[in-house]
């Protein structure tokens, strides 16, 4: 059995608005596993990135708070830690990089002085070090002009090149986690190919767990080992990756599946999900989907389905599994 | 994000229909200070109307038994130095000082609304000559404007309305022309030019409206001004003439007797005090509860 | 089928800085684009970014000046058009925008959102035009409800789902759809696209549909150009485009696609480098700098269209007609 870098147990984060507590994230259940690639699938609304906000507790000046639930990060549980232990953390153990690099980059200073003060930081490097250190960081993200690069500002570079720096800059440390929310998304195919490759590259050399959020299956079937599928602040189904696509058991992602086209596929029309995304606000009893599923039963306008195993392979959260010989998951 | 998702089957029944004007009235509530200048502009408005039947006196009569009389039950403000009822000379100044100024912001706001559309919206050369006009009439403080436009003109309250407009045109002119190259930036800009709506469509239906909340906090700030730049111009002399109930000239002709009946300086002092202030903290309200900027902080 | 719209060596140059003091630059946004659309036909221009597709898109309603070219819509150019010309343009010609949270007056009510174009182009009654917006609305899935709130009490669905009833309100034959489902979802993503397929077959529309997005753009064309800094390299058959792609950008860009489907991974072939600065492009062929098979001939002639197959044109030097 591999070992276990992260693990989230009924987490539960809500926002406050008006003096109203808005529930986000609904009682979320997932681990993630050594060297391994776990990718977090859902649209917007499903909670996936603020999931990886309350990881990182970084909510920022927002009224995000975590009510439930605990988050294991190897032995350490985040939720405790106060806010000087997490920033420890933070870029050493648990790194992350963000759909735009230059939100996360400060534009006034050299790409390499920001790349130094994280690994002088965490590392204790002298200056000397910390310089070579990092120059080996950017040539391992295939830049080949690292030296020049250290003394350009981020806007001199494209979004491409800012997001092999955030990379370089995540992976300076060594971290056990890597989490990347949607970092492709706002690249060109050719690029986002590139960065792509380079992730997996990393991931074999460093056996780094990535916790990869996207609402791109393409991306999510080329990248990951296996995959959390989120729903309305929920965990609806999780299983490995060809399981997944080859099998999708709950509703929502075999909907979700088919609503993509595929290239060579030449289907006359899509097939999609009716209806949209619940707001927060205005929950439907029951299951959260079931206003939009088309196997609806009574039941699942009544009760939240139980996560159940449904194989090894797989589990989910749908009342169509219960009365098949399956086992009501407990944790 | 405030936005409220309709789901197309469900949710038929008509929830609290969205309406700019609740909202904006929903916020201001909120805004207890500016509530009260509020209604203290209302009260004077009111008064501008009916003051003049209201007043205990007649404002033009004088009283040569009553000379330079403090404040007294008969004289809630005391006479001034021909024995006139002071608190009546307010009551009916009220109106002049509120027509001068309103019509003076009013017209402003009517020319620089259209100058600083055009500017904003056309951009290239009548821009340019648009806004470097403004930069000369920037140059002035706007009193020695006032005064220069006054000298020229003549005296009198019709030529101190025209001086207070026009220093107040390129401020307005500049406000909108800045509210529109930002509303000129909207994708549904292009959508309407994209669709074939005319330029006169696009500025009015399109642009207009998104510098209406603006404009709004402007006027507001831009009437004190207005208010005591005419009382100003009265004081020196160059507005109304000197038997007329305005606030300015009440406060010029009642210079000399500051040491020995100074209420006659200090109500239309009070008055002019009051009003600048109660335009002002609406203003600051109005800003609070419509300046998009503030707003989302 | 009659030819909708023909473009023919279409130009746009931008100026990007000279003021008073400055020397003039200029960025040339679309180089030489030809292309034609059919009726009932879809077109898609599909490309990175900086590659000239949305710009190409914009000269066609003329919201941007055309430098150079021929605009022939409806068999009558309207490259230079002015005034009434460009309004009759703009009647003919609609567009979908990408940001349906952008491209919809906040201030305005769904009906009169989509009554707009009527307001603008007939001279209908109050009632026709609420009758024609209440049809429209019905056709593309909303309903009578909906007409009297505002559009930011929808979701983005539903809002292109506006868009779309205001393009189509005057019965336009070409709509220029411009990246009309990347800001959306997934699952609505489909739900839009199948719609705009349902209208064509409707209306007899053509569409040009401006993507990034492969697997969207193989869904919804008949036929494709890609786009590469501000000239097609290759234009064809939809089915020839996708299934034997001649230049190798179309190659590379189709391999960078990841695909939804674990079993279908395999080694992909990445270019390298980023994609040049449209300010300075490479001599010669444009792409050479990226390209694996590049050779002398590469960095200094600018290749020419050629008709390769009867399904596919291709602008590079290395591909021949066999």
């Amino acid at each position: 059995m591999s070992q276990t870098v992260l693990e989230i147990n009924q987490l539960e984060t809500s926002f406050t608005r008006d003096k109203q507590k808005i529930k986000i994230l609904r009682g979320v259940n997932f681990s993630v596993n050594k060297g391994e690639v776990v990718g977090l699938v859902g649209e917007s609304g499903s909670g996936k990135s603020l999931t990886s906000l309350s990881i990182m507790q970084l909510f920022h000046d927002t009224t995000g708070k975590i009510d439930k639930g605990t988050i294991k990060f190897n032995d350490q549980e985040l939720t405790k830690m106060t806010e000087s232990q997490m920033r420890k953390l933070r870029g050493k153990q648990i790194s992350m990089i963000f759909q735009e690099p230059m939100t996360s980059l400060n534009p006034v200073l050299k790409i390499g002085r920001q790349l130094m003060e994280s690994i002088r930081l965490h590392l204790n490097y002298d200056k000397e070090q910390s310089r070579k250190h990092a120059i080996e960081m950017l040539k391992k993200v295939g830049i080949g002009r690292a030296e020049e690069l250290m003394d350009e500002y981020p806007h001199q570079l494209s979004g491409g090149m800012r997001q092999r720096v955030m990379i370089a800059m995540a992976m300076s440390c060594n971290p056990s986690l890597l989490i990347a929310d949607e970092p492709t998304t706002a690249l060109d195919v050719t690029i986002q190919a590139q960065i792509l490759e380079l992730m997996k590259g990393l991931k074999q050399d460093h056996e780094t767990a990535i916790l990869l959020i996207t609402h791109d299956l393409g991306v999510v079937a080329e990248m990951c080992d296996r995959v959390v599928v989120m729903y309305a602040g929920e965990v609806v189904e999780e299983a490995d990756v060809f399981e997944l696509f080859a099998n999708p058991k709950h509703p929502y992602t075999s909907g979700l599946i088919r609503s993509v086209p595929k290239i060579g596929e030449n289907k006359e029309e899509l097939d999609s999900i009716k209806g949209q995304v619940p707001s927060p606000s205005n929950m439907p009893t029951g299951c959260k989907f079931a206003p939009r599923c088309e196997k609806a039963m009574a039941i699942c306008n009544e009760a939240a389905p139980p996560m159940l195993n449904i194989n090894q392979n797989s589990k989910c959260s749908c009342w169509l599994y219960e009365k098949k010989d399956v086992t009501v998951h407990n944790e | 994000m405030s936005t409220t998702v309709i789901d197309s089957k469900k949710a038929q029944q008509p929830a609290a229909q969205y309406s700019p004007l609740k909202e904006f009235w929903r916020n201001y509530k909120k805004k207890k200070v500016a509530l009260i200048a509020s209604v203290f502009i209302f009260l004077l408005i009111v008064i501008a109307f009916i003051g003049p039947y209201i007043a205990p006196y007649d404002p033009y009569e004088p009283n040569y038994d009553a000379i330079l009389e403090g404040p007294s039950a008969a004289h809630f403000a005391g006479t001034d130095e021909y024995g006139r009822d002071i608190f009546s000379r307010l009551l009916v100044g009220t109106k002049i000082s509120l027509t001068v100024s309103f019509s003076a912001v009013f017209l402003g706001l009517i020319a620089g609304t259209i100058l600083g559309l055009i500017s904003g919206y056309f951009g290239g050369r009548v821009d340019k000559v648009i806004m470097r006009c403004c930069d000369v009439f920037f140059s002035f403080p706007d009193l020695l404007l006032a005064i220069a436009i006054v000298a020229i003109l003549g005296p009198g309250i019709n030529n101190v309305i025209i001086a207070v407009m026009i220093f107040s045109v390129p401020s307005f002119a500049r406000l909108v022309r800045g509210a529109t190259l930002s509303a000129k930036e909207n994708v549904y800009v292009e959508a309407a030019k994209s669709m074939g709506a005319s330029h006169t469509r696009i500025i009015f239906k399109h642009i207009f409206p998104e510098t209406i909340s603006e404009l709004i906090i402007f006027v507001t700030m831009r009437v004190g001004t207005a208010i005591l730049a005419a009382s100003g111009l009265s004081f020196l002399g160059l507005g109304a003439s000197p038997e007329t109930p305005e606030w300015g000239v009440m406060l010029s002709s009642g210079r000399d007797y500051l040491g020995t009946a100074s209420h006659v300086v200090l109500m239309p002092g009070i008055a002019i005090f009051l009003t600048v202030l109660a335009f002002n903290l609406i203003g600051d309200g109005l800003r609070d509860v419509l300046d998009p900027k503030i707003k989302n902080s | 089928m009659n030819n909708i719209l023909v473009v023919e060596n279409l130009k746009k140059k931008f100026q990007i800085s000279g003021g008073l003091f400055e020397k003039k630059e200029f960025v040339n946004a679309v180089m030489d684009v030809s292309f034609h659309i059919k009726e009932g036909e879809t077109f898609s221009l599909v490309g990175e970014s900086g590659c000239g597709k949305s710009t190409t898109g914009r000269l066609i309603t003329r919201l941007v000046d055309v430098t150079e070219g021929k605009i022939v819509v409806n068999g009558k150019d309207v490259a230079q058009a002015k005034n009434s010309e460009l309004t009759h343009l703009r009647e003919s010609v609609q567009m979908i925008f990408q940001d349906p949270y952008a491209s919809l007056n906040p201030r305005m009510k769904v009906k009169d959102l989509i009554a707009e174009p009527l307001v603008i182009h007939t001279k209908l009654s109050k009632e026709e035009r609420d009758k024609l917006v209440y049809e429209m609305l019905e056709i593309v899935g909303l309903n009578a409800e909906h007409a009297n709130r505002y559009a930011h009490e929808f979701s983005g669905g539903q809002r292109q789902r506006i868009g779309i009833a205001r393009a189509l309100i005057t019965k336009p034959k070409l709509i220029i759809a411009d990246e009309p489902v990347s800001a959306l979802d997934v699952s609505i993503q489909s739900q839009i696209l199948n719609l705009l397929k349902k209208l064509q077959k409707e209306f007899n529309l053509s569409y040009l549909f401006i993507s990034h997005d492969l697997s969207v753009v193989e869904y919804i064309s008949h036929r494709v150009g890609v786009m590469y800094l501000g000239t097609i390299v290759e234009q064809g058959d939809k089915e020839a485009i996708f299934k034997n792609p001649l230049h190798p950008y179309t190659k590379a860009l189709l391999s960078s696609v990841p695909i939804a489907d674990p079993t279908m991974r395999k080694e992909k072939m990445v270019l390298k480098g980023d994609i040049p600065n449209p300010k300075n492009p490479p001599s010669g062929c444009t792409f050479h700098t990226r390209c694996p098979l590049a050779t002398d001939i590469c960095k200094q002639q600018i290749p020419k269209m050629k008709q390769i197959n009867d399904k596919q044109q291709v602008a590079c030097h290395l591909v021949n007609e066999n």
